[in-house]
């Protein structure tokens, strides 16, 4: 085999656990397949791999509870984040003095950063090496769950008819639009990227957390939902038109709950060993 | 009761002895078939023989004819031969009589 197809079965082979790697290069190298048959093999075995990954009820919960229930509140928060930086600001000409306004937004980024890694880590614990596609399903809904929710509810026009707008035209400016919100060009899509990426990448190795770093995420995460639902108490109404009715805290507090389940999960898997689910012993093997 | 491909890899590593590990079984394997023995199914079918108690496997040493990696050794157990056992006689009860289970196969 060429040394360009070693490293081609190299790279495919660090889908597999470390150990399978090892193993399955050394049958290739002993039988001396070919680079084409060799290539085919691995790649059945990732793909049995995968979808093996999916029969435990763990990927599951991570795809549902973290990237889409605790994603779609996330994306609220980053699409808060980046319309009140852009349209407000500081010294935004209302009753709140520019101190105000920047801890407000100083509070709504660190919400970002901890809600992104607290999701990442619990992704990367439950879905193992299926973290990829859960952790992508996470980015996306995070990052456009909203032009999605702008367009469903008709507020972008992707294509206006009373134009003379090619489809071509409204094409281009649909991906335009699609990849402006898809790539990380803002502050907040940062603030959210690199967090539940690390976080992702710590949960794969680590799996649980230590009990004083998981009370510790707990504390942060408490904290967080306590401050932005009291600080969207006073932020909101002095930005927002005075005829818009006052939102009760007991709906403002929902998405940060929503967003905050992920800490949830790390606390349950700490809890002492006679209150804790029978299935949770059952934790997968460290990956080293 | 064994699935058919998971009868055939307890045959191979059984017949290879101290010998059995995944490159060599799927050797056995294509060689009494005369069919390929895809890697994917190898490795899957070892892991949930070994889940039923029917194999148990370890790391064995590596050796530069394989890049310096190691082989996943395989030996079958007590159960493993048990089942396998069943799987058979199953067989050739159920082969009793037909044509080709005999010599007399007829050839149209």
């Amino acid at each position: 085999m060429t040394r360009f197809g070693w490293w081609l079965l190299s790279v495919l082979a660090h889908a597999l656990e470390p150990a399978e790697r090892d193993v399955v290069l050394g049958d290739f190298a002993e039988s001396g397949e070919g680079v084409g048959a060799a290539t085919r093999h691995l790649l059945g075995l990732i793909v049995r791999r995968q979808t093996g990954l999916w029969w435990s009820w763990r990927p599951w919960l991570a795809l549902f509870g973290v990237s889409w229930v605790a994603g779609l509140s996330l994306s609220r928060i980053v699409f808060r984040l980046n319309v009140d930086l852009f349209k407000y600001g500081a010294a935004y000409a209302t009753s709140l003095t520019a101190r105000q306004e920047v801890a407000f937004l100083l509070c709504l980024a660190g919400a970002v950063a901890v809600w992104s890694w607290t999701g990442g880590f619990v992704l990367g614990s439950l879905s193992g090496r299926a973290v990829w596609l859960t952790w992508s399903v996470f980015y996306f809904v995070v990052l456009d769950s909203a032009f999605a929710r702008f367009v469903l509810m008709g507020n972008i026009v992707l294509r206006n008819p009373h134009t003379h707008e090619t489809p071509l035209d409204s094409l281009r400016g649909t991906l335009g639009l699609l990849m402006a919100t898809t790539l990380p060009l803002s502050v907040a899509a940062l603030l959210f990227l690199f967090p539940a990426l690390f976080g992702a990448l710590l949960g794969v190795r680590r799996r649980i957390l230590t009990v004083p770093h998981a009370c510790l995420i707990g504390s942060v995460n408490a904290a967080l939902t306590i401050l932005m639902t009291w600080s969207t108490g006073w932020y909101d109404p002095a930005h927002l038109p005075a005829r818009w009715p006052a939102v009760p805290w007991s709906t403002r507090v929902l998405p940060f709950l929503l967003a905050s389940l992920p800490a949830v999960y790390l606390l349950a898997c700490r809890l002492p060993k006679g209150s804790r689910p029978k299935d949770q012993d059952a934790a997968p093997p460290l990956v080293s | 009761m064994l699935g058919e491909f998971e009868y055939l890899l307890l045959s191979a590593a059984a017949r290879l002895g101290e010998g059995a590990y995944g490159a060599a079984i799927r050797r056995e394997i294509e060689g009494a078939t005369k069919r390929r023995c895809a890697v994917g199914a190898l490795y899957t079918t070892l892991d949930r023989l070994e889940a039923k108690g029917l194999v148990t496997t370890w790391m064995g040493d590596a050796t530069p004819q394989r890049g310096g990696r190691p082989k996943r050794m395989v030996r079958v157990t007590g159960a493993g031969i048990q089942e396998a056992k069943a799987f058979f006689r199953a067989v050739s009860r159920a082969s009793r009589g037909v044509s080709w289970a005999t010599d007399r196969v007829r050839v149209s």
